[in-house]
């Protein structure tokens, strides 16, 4: 409450960017970069290393010979088309849930919310064994499933069904926040000034919580590629067929072909890279736009 | 009476698009379904498909062992034949069976599992009755893995119980496999003659001197290994060979007093050979795995062979048990089960009694 | 108990709102399909066994235990997350430095890399003879095989959410505001208490809140680390695992529901509670 005097105000620059004109400032700054290396480093950095150094460890020839195995592109042929399918289908079931609960006031909205939030803190053995009591075939739909000969499970579909309920969250939940900071007065401000509702959504709302929405997506396909538990559960692990690159991994390390879990691992750690790029072309996109304006 | 009528507006415009959302998502669900059902299941004519569904390290020996029936099949039949194979835990891979994986022949690494299956009313009984040798295919033995030089100068069963010595073992819980070192280290006990309260005791012992639990035998020699857990490893005989030829260096201690010999059956998935009609190569290739060519290969990737001939080719390589006892001995897999693992039976006593 | 909540506001923003009631039909479609059918298949499945028999196989004295072990450990995980999580956002939101692209990118890691080779890397990394093991080791700390390594494996998964939620917040907000509270004297923690945090707190909450829950649910990683020995470092979702492997399907569902409904409860109150804390702040 009273006034600060001790440090005098030579913060003067206000058009800076970064707030660090004056000593404490850049001391600050400091201290806190070097503990979020360090940090990660303990949590992240130093297991992934140890990851890159067990797939190099039996040198380049073994790395390069998983690379090319029929099998193993398989897997990511698979773990591809999952991702295409669920990151797409959660993407606007996350918009709308997001729409939903953040514009709107009404009870067991919080209730909503944790239910949204459920599928995280739900074991994806679990998860899978849902899936199995539904569809399998000794499931409600089973009999049904069997009379018409169409496979959920231990198929494309199940395993579709199993990541997408494993990823269901993000994209809701990391929009809601930014729609919530920001507010709909732009939206009925629009809205009043005659725009139609989809005009609305993609001049207003959706510019607004573009970053959101861009982590929402980065999650969303990160654990769709990364899932393994419930995933597992459904697919049947069939070489070749139902196998995902996480299931590829796992099996490589169970038949003591450590190297190439480890080589298949390092190439679902190198999806860091795409976070680079979407991030990226999302930047200069809505740079461009922004100078337009 | 304005909001009633209103409100039974939106219910029907609720209603008609949702019937519209839900016919969405059952084309684009129809859609990834007949994109699953494109891969070609012609059992008729120039290819047959059979799926093989097997415990996890049976791979480097099906991977050898497949073309060579396939070679046969297709000298004797003009027929291809094109496997699909999935290799995981036993009992996980079981539990897909039953659920609905479309597994032609099962080769797991227990009969619970297999009962399992045949309970489901997937399997006709009387499977083991069929096939050649009681339908086990390969056998096993628990060993003793040490570390560089045997530092705590392990020798036999009853090391595994001193104080000063800590024992690695899978969780017989979590790893149906695991069952076999607990049912060995129970044997290695009753089968000289001991009592039931003294194997128990001699169990609560080992597991008293166990620091972890993993999950399987993988992760136990991972942890072992890599992370250099205690003192001895308890592992099955495969699994060591397969990690030595892996190119982890393990020196390892075989008990041949006595041991128990791990089983591992095989079966043909009846329900399913008749309805994807395949049924004739896919107990030709049960047959097949019974031959001295398919056993010589089992016996490479670290299995224990159960044709005589194969046997004595490899004697070398597998030391010969003096006493080794089968679950039979152990008053069959029924038994065991209530006795040993079911809630409340002899392993949750042990760990119950290793509380605090 | 979603029909009453759909059915009312959905005619309220008719009249009001922006958008269709379109976003309002997808979400409930949505979920019952994937969210509530599976659920209500799981507590069908528990519900073929008697009360007496559920009360007795989800109060059994292991499964306490793997309850206390994998809700305080997440709980402890998420919210030393939500301290370091907010630091990184704002380190990658506000300042440059070499090298930061790689520790934004590297965020993401904990998703994309296979639970069980995670379980695999930080139980070597954090074994005695590891490369963090063995400089701890000397001390008499153990990690792998420990409840600690429970709780080390829970803050590497649950790492991104507290970030991820928190940073597209800061950088939909203005600096200026931070800025005009620089030259009007304020000191710096004045400004991060009064100015900053305010408008971020209900994303820290929401990322606490999610990785918590995901912490709740990890199996894959966690069952390498620990030692899975009961009343030590038994989690649940191990303890399901080892039901499921006896193939005692009612049993590990039973387990399960416990998990859900406990998570449940403890996810509504830290979103009430975020509710809460909006009313002021409006």
């Amino acid at each position: 409450m009273t006034l600060n005097t001790g440090t005098t105000i030579d913060r003067s620059n206000p058009n800076l960017k970064n707030a660090t004109q004056s000593g404490e400032n850049s001391r600050l700054k400091w201290v806190l970069i070097g503990f979020v290396v360090f940090y990660m480093s303990l949590i992240i950095f130093i297991p992934a290393l140890n990851v890159f150094y067990q797939a190099f460890q039996g040198g380049i020839a073994g790395f390069l010979h998983t690379l090319t195995e029929r099998e193993f592109l398989n897997a990511v042929r698979l773990t591809i088309v999952i991702a295409a399918i669920v990151v797409p289908v959660n993407t606007i079931f996350g918009l709308c849930a997001a729409w939903v609960i953040a514009r709107n006031q009404f009870p067991g909205r919080a209730l909503l919310l944790s239910i949204i939030d459920l599928p995280f803190s739900i074991s994806p053995v679990v998860a899978g064994l849902m899936i199995v009591l539904l569809y399998g075939r000794q499931g409600w739909f089973g009999p049904l499933l069997q009379s018409l000969d169409m496979k959920i499970i231990f198929a494309l579909p199940g395993m579709v069904l199993a990541t997408a309920f494993v990823s269901l969250p993000f994209v809701a939940r990391e929009v809601i926040p930014v729609l919530e900071e920001v507010g709909p007065e732009q939206e009925e401000a629009a809205k009043t000034l005659g725009a139609k509702d989809w005009q609305v959504f993609w001049r207003v709302t959706l510019p607004n919580v573009r970053w959101g929405l861009v982590y929402g997506i980065i999650l969303t396909n990160a654990r769709a590629m990364g899932e393994f538990g419930a995933v597992a559960v459904v697919s049947g692990n069939i070489v070749g067929k139902t196998q995902t690159l996480p299931l590829f991994v796992e099996e490589a390390y169970k038949q003591y072909q450590t190297q190439a879990a480890y080589t298949a691992a390092t190439l679902l750690a190198c999806l860091a890279i795409v976070t680079l790029i979407v991030k990226e072309v999302v930047e200069r996109r809505s740079g461009l736009k922004r100078g337009t304006h | 009476m304005v909001g009633l009528g209103y409100g039974f507006r939106t219910v029907r415009l609720l209603n008609r698009s949702l019937i519209r959302l839900i016919a969405g998502f059952l084309v684009g669900l129809g859609l990834t379904v007949s994109i699953a059902a494109c891969s070609p299941v012609g059992n008729s004519g120039s290819q047959v498909e059979l799926t093989l569904v097997s415990f996890a390290v049976t791979r480097s020996a099906y991977e050898s062992i497949m073309p060579l029936f396939a070679a046969k099949w297709k000298a004797e039949h003009q027929q291809e034949v094109v496997f699909n194979q999935s290799y995981g835990g036993s009992g996980a891979q079981a539990r897909a069976v039953v659920d609905g994986l479309d597994a032609d022949i099962v080769n797991l690494a227990l009969a619970l599992d297999v009962k399992r299956i045949e309970k489901a009313g997937l399997i006709q009984p009387g499977w083991d009755k069929d096939i050649p040798n009681g339908a086990i295919v390969t056998h096993s033995v628990v060993d003793l893995v040490t570390r560089e030089g045997n530092p705590k100068n392990i020798q036999g069963w009853s090391d595994l119980a001193r104080e000063d010595v800590r024992v690695v073992t899978a969780n017989p819980k979590t790893s149906g496999g695991a069952r076999w070192n607990f049912m060995a280290l129970w044997g290695a006990v009753t089968q000289k003659g001991g009592a039931d309260p003294q194997a128990q005791e001699f169990t609560a012992q080992v597991y008293q001197n166990a620091p972890l639990l993993p999950r399987d035998a993988r992760e136990a020699s991972d942890a072992f290994f890599q992370q250099e857990q205690g003192d001895v490893l308890l592992n099955y005989e495969n699994e060591v060979i397969l990690a030595r030829k892996k190119g982890m260096d393990l020196p390892s201690v075989l008990p041949t007093d006595v041991n128990i010999s791990i089983d591992n059956p095989i079966a043909v998935v009846d329900k399913n050979v008749d309805r994807h009609g395949n049924r004739e190569v896919a107990e030709a290739f049960v047959q097949f795995l019974f031959t001295p060519e398919a056993q010589r290969e089992f016996a490479k990737a670290g299995f224990r062979p159960v044709d005589p001939q194969i046997v004595q080719e490899f004697a070398s390589q597998y030391p010969t048990v003096n006493k080794l006892f089968t679950v039979k001995e152990l008053g069959g897999w029924n038994e065991v089960q209530a006795k040993f693992f079911d809630d409340g039976a002899v392993f949750d006593q042990i760990q119950a009694s290793l509380r605090g | 108990m979603t029909s009453t909540t759909q059915s009312q506001p959905s005619r309220r923003e008719r009249g009001k709102f922006s958008l269709p009631s379109m976003p309002w039909r997808v979400t409930i479609l949505y979920l019952s399909v994937m969210l509530l059918l599976p659920i209500v298949a799981l507590f069908a499945k528990a519900s073929t066994l008697s009360p007496a028999k559920i009360w007795q196989i989800a109060t059994d004295p292991v499964a306490l235990s793997a309850y206390d072990v994998t809700f305080t450990t997440s709980l402890a995980a998420s919210l030393v997350n939500g301290v370091a999580g907010v630091i990184i956002a704002w380190v990658i939101v506000r300042y440059e430095f070499p090298g930061k692209k790689i520790l934004d990118a590297a965020i993401d890691l904990p998703f994309a890399l296979p639970t069980a080779v995670a379980g695999l890397t930080l139980a070597t990394v954090y074994s005695d003879n590891g490369w963090i093991g063995a400089l701890l080791a000397p001390f008499g700390i153990k990690v792998a095989f420990t409840r600690l390594g429970v709780f080390v494996a829970m803050l590497f998964i649950s790492l991104p959410f507290v970030v991820r939620t928190v940073q597209p917040v800061l950088q939909e907000t203005e600096i200026d505001v931070e800025e005009a509270a620089w030259s009007l004297g304020a000191s710096s923690s004045q400004t991060f208490w009064r100015v900053v945090l305010p408008p971020l707190l209900p994303a820290i909450l929401t990322g606490i809140a999610l990785g918590f829950a995901r912490a709740v649910g990890e199996y894959g990683s966690i069952v390498i680390i620990s030692s899975n020995i009961p009343f030590k470092d038994l989690i649940a979702p191990v303890l399901i695992f080892q039901r499921l492997e006896q193939y005692d399907y009612t049993g590990a569902t039973v387990i399960g529901l416990v998990m859900l409904l406990v998570s449940l409860v403890m996810l509504l109150g830290i979103n009430l509670l975020q509710a809460w804390g909006r009313r002021y702040d409006a």
